[in-house]
């Protein structure tokens, strides 16, 4: 393990030196410390065999160089590296005379190596990297980093945009999450009726999950045109806009029948329900497949029990299949919360300003505007950082809470 | 089936028939709109009411349009190649004997109107197409001749006839009808259309704005292509080293990776940018291609994959003296095809459907991907729904051909990816 967090240290140091945060000697130290630990580690495996020592040294001395070329000066350093990997890949005659624990290691390493190099780089160095980001002064890449302390999350904090940004991703994620696993569950049932067409109902209600966002989002735009759109058109609404829309939903349908609510109980806009309309009618299909693979894991014998019994087909699903089908739908409300935070396409191709008054502006959207339209990288850090910190205890609260709930057997 | 007792009643079937007709209906109106409209003209689109069947669709235009294109050009594209005319034929109602409507190219000053200002030009070797209207019996014949050496590959008209005097019939449908002070105003975008010129008028005018269409649809593909390929290859690599080799630190390290997935995607946009501007990675493909290279989500289900295998094979393929290598290549990767189909399609779909992080790192229009494109001519196209429908079939019909050929591997894949 200490070989992995020197391995660690040596590329969290690289990639702040590359992206220009300490000057670039000190790369050196944790460089050798790596090297030396590899060779060593390599050495202790197999005291046995000086070959080991030598192959384990020569990689270690390769790949580690490698890393320091890669992150001191441009990627295509990687192309021997990779060059380096697939030589070693024709060792494998040679590798069957090493003692077996060492062979293992050797392979074992050698082939996550590649995939770990682009996790710690993309994935884990940039964590720590946007949370050192976060307490920078008005960080924009090309200027000197000046550091601001607990600045940006001050800023934060009374930031109005902000909070109206976490509120509209909040409406979103109840909007679309367990609105959208309910429609799916409700169709996911129907089509295990020994339904007739199987094949095109599950054809017609994937369409449009494989369809790029941005294409679907135009055409739901043109739908909800307010002039010309399809919607009004059905619906003999003429002239009602939707996407630009700022009143609260329950307003919007308390009005009809001319009751006045309070500004807590509106709601969320209309248009920001337009988008949630659109996100359900795209994410659905996938649901409804994962659904159906789960409804096919239920064993048959539950269902003849109780038809014995004389239950009814409502009592059926709702004590057999509704409960054995949990653990997919625990899958689908986790993997669904984590993609419903990070919606963006929709928003942006359907409301590019983010709606009047930021109404349909999500917390994505909003660290978009500010990170990239406002090149405030600092802030926008600050801003991840806090999402970071909110989804981790959503997630646990969401296993905390779901996942009792989740029944494997009866 | 003895399961389905309660739910075979008559009544039942036909409401669960209801419930899920009318729910594919919802799914694939949509799509059928998109379809429609991309085949509207202009005012066909702008209209109060939706239009099911747009002109373009009608078979009775496509023998018109045909004979035009041929007229100019070629029968399926149509245009105005040197020294060849094309001749519409018009009926109107209420005209006196002798009247002829005025006829004129718009944006080019032909007209019929000789004292229109522009008349003078009208022979001049900058526009070499020569409009003129005769009557022929009742009918009038609009001529439209290029008297140069150029090609155009369009030929657009505009005749402006009395608010009394209405037209009764005309070899080609106009594309739009309107009334102003000056009188009735019928358009054609392009007279000379041919067959497909005049069915696809709005792919071919949405690829004749979007001269970077191509560039994208390259742009999209290698970049998908790319992080299936590479993705495929480091991520069953790792994933073979985690369920099939027992490594020094192995768990410790798939501990480690799991652990990466509770940081959000969008914590992770802003440094990515920091480093790939650091790289110089910005309008290039390493950018789009390699931050999405490695994922942990494709190391797990691969993972899975490997772990289902029996162990026994690999057990005897060592004895047999295969080593770790030769184990992956040759018995883990065959064994695994679904597993790696299944991954292929998510990363193939996730890098081509992405819009944000393209958006985030392209700036040259040249470098952009499909879905950016399409977002851009999104804010460029305004109210001409008619050819941004037709650009985003565009670019979703590549996947969309793909899905509907293999279907069930595409769905098996899908759904698998739950099970685990």
């Amino acid at each position: 393990m200490y070989l992995l967090f020197s391995g660690f240290a040596l590329l969290g140091t690289g990639l702040l030196t590359a992206t220009g945060f300490i000057p670039n000697l000190s790369l050196i130290v944790p460089a050798l410390i790596f090297a030396s630990l590899v060779v060593h580690c390599a050495a202790k495996l197999s005291s046995s065999s000086w070959r080991v020592v030598w192959q384990a040294s020569g990689l270690s001395a390769v790949l580690s160089g490698l890393i320091v070329a890669f992150l001191l000066s441009s990627w295509w350093t990687l192309l021997p590296g990779a060059l380096s990997i697939l030589a070693v890949f024709s060792l494998n005659l040679n590798t069957r005379a090493l003692p077996k624990g060492a062979e293992a290691t050797l392979w074992g390493w050698m082939l996550v190596f590649p995939a770990l190099l682009g996790l710690i780089v993309w994935h884990f160095a940039p964590a720590v990297y946007a949370f050192a980001m976060s307490f920078l002064h008005d960080y924009k890449i090309i200027n000197q980093p000046v550091w601001g302390g607990f600045e940006n999350y001050l800023a934060l904090i009374v930031d109005p945009n902000f909070w109206k940004s976490l509120l509209n991703s909040f409406w979103y994620v109840v909007g679309t999450v367990p609105i959208g696993i309910l429609i799916a569950t409700l169709i996911a049932i129907l089509l295990n009726e020994n339904v007739r067409g199987l094949g095109l109902f599950r054809t017609i209600y994937f369409l449009p999950y494989i369809t790029a966002l941005t294409a679907a989002a135009a055409v739901w735009k043109w739908i909800y045109n307010p002039e010309f759109g399809l919607l009004n058109a059905i619906l003999r609404t003429p002239g009602f806009t939707w996407l630009d829309n700022p009143n609260g939903i329950f307003q919007s349908l308390a009005s009809l029948f001319h009751l006045e609510l309070p500004s807590v109980l509106q709601g969320p806009s209309v248009a920001l329900c337009s988008v949630m309309v659109m996100s359900i009618w795209h994410q659905l299909g996938y649901s409804v497949v994962i659904l159906l693979a789960g409804l096919q894991t239920i064993p048959k014998e539950y269902y003849e029990a109780a038809s014995l019994d004389g239950a009814t087909w409502w009592d059926m699903v709702r004590f057999i299949t509704w409960r054995l089908l949990s653990p997919t739908t625990f899958f689908l409300a986790v993997t669904g919360l984590i993609a419903a935070f990070q919606v963006f396409t929709q928003i942006l191709v359907l409301t590019p300003t983010g709606g009047v008054l930021g109404d349909t502006t999500t917390i994505v959207k909003y660290l978009y505007d500010k990170g990239f339209r406002d090149n405030n990288y600092s802030y926008a850090s600050a801003m991840a950082f806090a999402l970071f910190v909110l989804v981790v205890i959503l997630s646990l609260l969401q296993n905390r809470v779901l996942a009792k709930r989740v029944t494997y057997e009866i | 089936m003895k399961r389905k007792r309660s739910l075979s009643t008559w009544v039942a079937r036909v409401t669960l028939y209801t419930v899920l007709l009318l729910g594919a209906v919802g799914m694939i109106v949509p799509f059928v709109w998109m379809l429609i409209t991309s085949f509207q003209s202009r005012q066909e689109s702008l209209s109060s009411t939706p239009i099911w069947s747009p002109q373009r669709l009608n078979p009775a235009n496509w023998g018109a349009a045909t004979n035009l294109g041929s007229q100019g050009g070629s029968s399926l594209w149509g245009g105005l190649e040197a020294h060849k005319t094309v001749k519409l034929e018009l009926q109107f109602q209420n005209a006196p004997a002798d009247w002829k409507p005025l006829a004129e190219i718009p944006d080019s000053g032909q007209s019929t109107d000789t004292s229109n200002m522009f008349s003078a030009t009208s022979n001049s070797s900058v526009e070499s197409r020569v409009i003129a209207v005769s009557t022929v019996g009742k009918s009038q014949v609009v001529t439209i001749t290029n008297s140069g050496s150029s090609y155009f590959d369009n030929v657009p008209l505009r005749i402006i006839i009395p608010q009394n005097i209405e037209l009764f019939s005309s070899s080609l449908f106009p594309d739009s009808r309107s009334r102003t002070d000056a009188g009735t105003v019928l358009e054609w975008n392009n007279i000379s259309p041919g067959l497909l010129g005049y069915v696809l008028e709005n792919y071919r005018s949405a690829l004749k704005t979007q001269t970077l269409f191509g560039r994208y649809f390259l742009n999209s593909l290698i970049t998908a292509l790319s992080q299936v390929v590479f993705g495929l290859m480091v991520c069953s690599m790792a994933a073979f080293a985690f369920a099939r080799i027992e490594f020094r630190g192995r768990d410790d390290l798939f501990a480690l990776i799991l652990s990466s997935l509770v940081i959000p995607g969008e914590m992770l946009l802003v440094p990515n940018f920091v480093t790939v501007f650091r790289f110089g990675w910005t309008d290039s493909y390493p950018g789009l291609i390699v931050p999405w290279i490695s994922s942990v989500f494709g190391i797990f289900l691969l993972r899975q994959f490997f772990l289902a295998l029996p162990a026994e094979l690999f057990e005897a393929a060592r004895i047999d003296g295969a080593g770790y290598g030769t184990q992956f290549v040759r018995l883990g990767l065959p064994l695994a095809v679904p597993g790696l189909v299944t991954y292929g399609i998510f990363a193939f779909l996730g890098s081509w459907n992405s819009l944000l992080w393209p958006l985030i790192i392209t700036n040259k229009p040249e470098m952009r991907t499909l879905q950016v494109g399409l977002q851009a001519f999104i804010g460029e196209a305004g109210v001409n729904y008619g050819q941004l429908m037709a650009a985003s079939i565009m670019v979703i019909a590549p996947i969309m051909l793909g899905f509907l050929i293999a279907q069930k591997q595409f769905i098996a894949g899908v759904a698998r990816s739950g099970l685990k």
